[in-house]
C-alpha cells in the first residue's frame, strides 16, 4: 500500500507541475459551464435568444398592425427591424422587397409582412407573412415558436379590431354603432361602469373592461350564477393536451400565416449544408493549432540550431510553417467536404470556387492562430493546452455548434471577433446561400484581416520570445 | 581561420562566456575541453551565429561576423550536441533536405549525399526512416547531415555523447579526415581521452574562461610534474612513503599510492630506493601525466564533477 501511495504522490505533483494538464482538467470545463449556462438561460429567470434581428414590414394602415409590431418590439428575443437606411442618411420604412434583399444577404434571417390586407373587411381573421432564411435549424425553429406565441397572445385584441371590420362592412358604420352604443349602455348598466367609457371601448373593438372603474355612488352589481367575467380565470381549466391543441387549431384559422423560405431551398441537404461549416472550422482550428506546437519539437531536438546555422532564418520557419498551416488546413476542408459530398449530398460543386476561397482564408486564418499559440506559449505542453482552450471556446461562442443568438449579446459581439464566426458564416454562404465568390468576398475579408492582424501580433511574440534561443 | 576577441556572453547574471579570446588557425583540429556548463555550448553557437554576443568580436576568415553573418554561415557546419535530425524521414530525404538549405542542387546534391552516405556508413539504410537507426547510427547520420556542403569550419558539440565505440572510431576517423582534407575542425568535449587523441590544440574552459590553451605536450608541461608512479599501499611498500614525499606528492587512493616527482627528481634515485628495500619493479607503473591532471591541478575539481 505504502509503494501505491508514494506512486499516487508522484503522479499528483507531476500533474500539478504541469500547468497545461492543470488549465485544461479545470479551466477548459469552466469555461464550457459558463458558456453553456449561457445558451441555456442558467443565469437569467426569462431563458431564451436575445437580440435575434428580425425584419418587419408594415403594409397595413390598420392600428391592429402596429399594434402587433409593438408586441414583437417587447419580446426580448428579438431586435426589430423597421426601417432601411439610405444612402443619404435618412431612413423609410422597410419594404417586402427590402426584406427579401435583406434575408438574402443574411442582414437578418427572418421577416415578418404585415400584407395591406394585413386585417380585412372581407374576411375574418388576421394574415400574416412570415419570411425566412433559415441558416441555422435550430435558430429558425426557436424564432418561429417565439413568433408564434407573440402574434397568438396578441390574438384577442387584434381579433376586436378584425370583428369591428367586418361588422362595419355588413351592417354599415351608423348600424355598428348604434349596435355598439346598445350594447355598451346594457353593458355598462349592469356592472356598474361609466357608459361613455365603456361606449369607446367597445367602439374601438377595446374588450378588455377589466379594468374599469364601477362607479363610486352605485352598488355593486347582483350576484348572477349564470354569468361569469371572462377576462379572469375560466371556471374550469382544461388543460390537458387535447384542450391546448383545440385552442391552437382554432388560432391557425383565425391567424393564417404565409411562410416562404427565401434561402437554401435549392440545398439538396438542408441539415448537412447548415451544420457542415462549423464542425469543418473546429477540426480546422485544431489540426492546425496542433501543428503549431511541433515548433517546439524542434527546438528541443536541436534542429533549429542546425537549420540557424545554415542560410535559414527564423523568418524562413515561420513562413513555412504558416504556409504548411493553410495547406494542412486546405487539404483537411476539401476532405472534409468531399466525404460530405458523398455521405450526405452535399452540394460543393456549384460554388466551388467559392468554397475553395473560404477555405483557403479559413485555413489562412487557423494557420495565423496556430502561429500564435506557438509565439506566446512558453513550451509544447502549455502550447497543447492553451490551444485546446481556446478551440473549444472559439468553437463555442462562434457559433460552430449552437446559434451566437441564444448567447447574451455581449458574448454574440465577442463572437464577431473570432475567427469561428466568419469562417462559419462564410461557408453558410456558400453551402447554405449559394453565394457566389464576389457575394462571398466580405467574409473572405474578415478572415484575412483577422489572418494578418493575428500574424502581425504572432511575429512581434516571437521576435520578443525565446523560440529561436 | 577563427578569431574571438574579447567575446563575453551572459544569460541574466549568469557569464556563460567572460572576456574569450582566441585564435584558430585555417586546418587546425582545435579541443575544446570542459565540464558541463564550463561554456562550451555557448561558445560553439555564438560561432555558429545562433546568438549574438554581449561584448566582442568574432571574426571568421577576416570577416565579422556581425557584419557578414549570411557569409559566415555559408562556410560553417555545426553537429548539434543532440540529434538535430527529422526523425520521420528517411535518412536520403534528411540529407538531401540539409544540402538544399546549404544551397546545394541537382547532381552535385545527389553526389554529396552519396559521399555523406558512404561516409557514415549507412549507404544501405538510406530510404530507413531516422527513427529506427540505432543511436550510433543517428550520430553519424547528424555528423554528416553537417559536412554535406563542405564547410570551412566545423563545429562539433560533444558529437559522441552516448555512443558505442564502434561509432565513436567511425566518427574520430571521418573527423581526421576531413581535417587531413583542410576543413578546420573544433570540437568541444569532456571526455580527456577524446581531445588528447583528435585535438592538435587544445584549449580548457570552466566557468566561462579559457583556462589554458596550447597543444597536448604544451599544456602537460604545466603540471609541477613529468611522470606519476603508482604502487599498491602494502605493508611491504610502507617504508617508502617518508622518504617519497620528501621527494614530491604522494597521494593515497583506494588502495593505491600514487607518486608525483618534483621537477628535477631522477627517476634512477626512485629506483635505487625501491631495490634497496628489496621491492619487485614490476610493483611500480609508470603513467605520463593526463588532461585530467592538469584540470585537477587548474581548478581543483576533477573534468566530470
Amino acid at each position: 500500500m505504502r509503494l501505491v501511495l508514494l506512486l499516487l504522490r508522484k503522479s499528483l505533483l507531476g500533474f500539478w507541475r504541469a500547468k497545461a494538464a492543470v488549465a485544461i482538467t479545470f479551466l477548459v470545463p469552466i469555461v464550457l459551464i459558463y458558456l453553456f449556462g449561457h445558451v441555456f438561460g442558467l443565469y437569467r429567470k426569462d431563458t431564451g435568444p436575445t437580440g435575434i434581428p428580425i425584419a418587419v414590414v408594415n403594409a397595413s394602415p390598420d392600428p391592429a398592425a402596429t399594434q402587433l409590431i409593438d408586441a414583437l418590439k417587447a419580446e426580448k428575443a428579438f431586435r426589430i427591424r423597421t426601417v432601411t437606411k439610405l444612402a443619404d442618411g435618412t431612413t423609410r420604412p422597410l419594404t417586402e422587397a427590402d426584406a427579401r434583399a435583406g434575408l438574402k444577404n443574411n442582414d437578418y434571417r427572418f421577416a415578418v409582412i404585415l400584407p395591406a390586407d394585413f386585417l380585412s373587411a372581407e374576411r375574418f381573421g388576421l394574415r400574416v407573412k412570415f419570411l425566412s432564411n433559415p441558416r441555422n435549424e435550430i435558430e429558425a425553429q426557436t424564432v418561429n415558436g417565439i413568433l408564434q406565441k407573440t402574434i397568438f397572445s396578441n390574438v384577442p385584441q387584434l381579433l376586436g379590431q378584425s370583428l369591428r371590420q367586418s361588422a362595419r362592412h355588413l351592417i354599415g358604420e351608423e348600424n355598428l354603432t348604434k349596435f355598439n352604443r346598445a350594447l355598451a349602455n346594457a353593458y355598462a348598466d349592469y356592472f356598474n361602469f361609466d357608459r361613455e367609457e365603456t361606449f369607446r371601448r367597445l367602439d374601438s373593438a377595446d374588450f378588455g373592461f377589466g379594468d374599469l372603474k364601477h362607479l363610486p355612488s352605485a352598488k355593486p352589481p347582483p350576484a348572477d350564477p349564470n354569468l361569469r367575467r371572462l377576462d379572469t380565470a375560466p371556471a374550469t381549466t382544461t388543460t390537458t393536451a387535447a384542450a391546448e391543441k383545440n385552442t391552437n387549431d382554432v388560432f391557425s384559422k383565425i391567424v393564417k400565416i404565409d411562410n416562404e423560405q427565401v434561402a437554401g431551398k435549392q440545398v439538396a441537404n438542408p441539415m448537412a449544408a447548415r451544420m457542415v461549416g462549423g464542425y469543418a472550422i473546429m477540426f480546422l482550428l485544431m489540426a492546425v493549432s496542433g501543428s503549431a506546437s511541433t515548433l517546439f519539437e524542434e527546438k528541443s531536438t536541436g534542429i533549429f540550431h542546425r537549420l540557424l546555422s545554415s542560410p535559414v532564418r527564423p523568418g524562413h520557419i515561420l513562413w513555412a510553417r504558416f504556409l504548411f498551416g493553410i495547406l494542412l488546413g486546405l487539404v483537411q476542408t476539401s476532405v472534409l467536404f468531399l466525404a460530405g459530398h458523398l455521405f450526405f449530398g452535399l452540394e460543393i460543386f456549384r460554388h466551388a470556387v467559392a468554397l475553395l476561397a473560404v477555405s483557403l482564408s479559413a485555413a489562412a486564418a487557423c494557420s495565423s492562430f496556430g502561429m500564435l499559440i506557438a509565439a506566446i506559449a512558453p513550451s509544447a505542453a502549455a502550447a497543447n493546452g492553451l490551444s485546446t482552450l481556446v478551440v473549444i471556446s472559439m468553437s463555442a461562442i462562434g457559433g460552430a455548434w449552437f446559434p451566437v443568438s441564444f448567447m447574451p449579446e455581449y458574448i454574440q459581439s465577442i463572437s464577431r471577433c473570432t475567427i469561428v464566426y466568419w469562417a462559419v458564416e462564410g461557408f453558410t454562404d456558400v453551402l447554405w446561400a449559394g453565394q457566389s465568390l464576389f457575394e462571398v468576398m466580405p467574409r473572405i475579408g474578415m478572415l484575412l484581416a483577422i489572418t494578418a492582424g493575428v500574424m502581425a501580433v504572432a511575429l512581434w511574440r516571437f521576435r520578443k520570445g525565446k523560440l529561436f534561443d | 581561420m577563427l578569431t574571438l576577441t574579447s567575446v563575453t556572453k551572459r544569460y541574466g547574471d549568469t557569464v556563460a562566456l567572460d572576456n574569450v579570446s582566441l585564435r584558430i588557425a585555417p586546418g587546425e583540429f582545435f579541443g575544446l575541453l570542459g565540464p558541463n556548463g564550463a561554456g562550451k555550448t555557448t561558445l560553439m553557437s555564438l560561432v555558429a551565429g545562433l546568438r549574438p554576443a554581449d561584448a566582442g568580436d568574432i571574426a571568421l576568415a577576416g570577416q565579422s561576423l556581425a557584419a557578414s553573418a549570411a557569409t559566415g554561415r555559408g562556410q560553417l557546419g555545426l553537429v548539434p550536441q543532440t540529434i538535430a535530425l527529422y526523425l520521420d524521414l528517411t535518412a536520403e530525404e534528411n540529407l538531401r533536405l540539409f544540402g538544399g538549405l546549404q544551397g546545394l542542387r541537382g547532381d552535385e546534391l545527389s553526389a554529396r549525399v552519396e559521399e555523406a552516405f558512404t561516409a557514415a556508413q549507412l549507404a544501405d539504410r538510406r530510404h530507413a526512416r531516422v527513427k529506427t537507426f540505432s543511436g550510433g547510427m543517428q550520430r553519424r547520420l547528424n555528423l554528416v547531415a553537417a559536412t554535406l556542403h563542405h564547410p570551412k569550419l566545423l563545429l562539433c558539440d560533444e558529437p559522441t555523447v552516448g555512443v558505442d565505440p564502434q561509432s565513436r572510431n567511425a566518427i574520430f576517423e571521418y573527423l581526421q579526415r576531413l581535417n587531413r582534407e583542410g576543413t578546420t575542425v573544433i570540437y568541444s568535449t569532456h571526455y580527456m581521452e577524446e581531445a588528447e587523441r583528435l585535438c592538435s590544440r587544445i584549449g580548457i574552459i570552466d566557468h566561462g574562461k579559457i583556462l589554458a590553451l596550447g597543444s597536448l605536450d604544451e599544456l602537460l608541461t604545466r603540471l609541477p610534474f613529468e611522470d606519476e608512479i603508482a604502487f599498491p599501499a602494502t605493508a611491504a611498500t610502507e617504508p617508502l612513503r617518508a622518504p617519497l614525499a620528501a621527494q614530491g606528492e604522494l597521494l593515497a587512493t583506494n588502495g593505491t599510492l600514487r607518486f608525483r616527482p618534483r621537477a628535477g627528481y631522477p627517476l634512477s634515485a626512485f629506483f635505487a630506493l625501491t631495490e634497496s628495500l628489496g621491492l619487485s619493479p614490476r610493483l611500480f607503473a609508470s603513467q605520463r601525466p593526463t588532461l585530467e591532471n592538469l584540470f585537477l591541478h587548474l581548478t581543483g575539481r576533477n573534468l566530470r564533477e
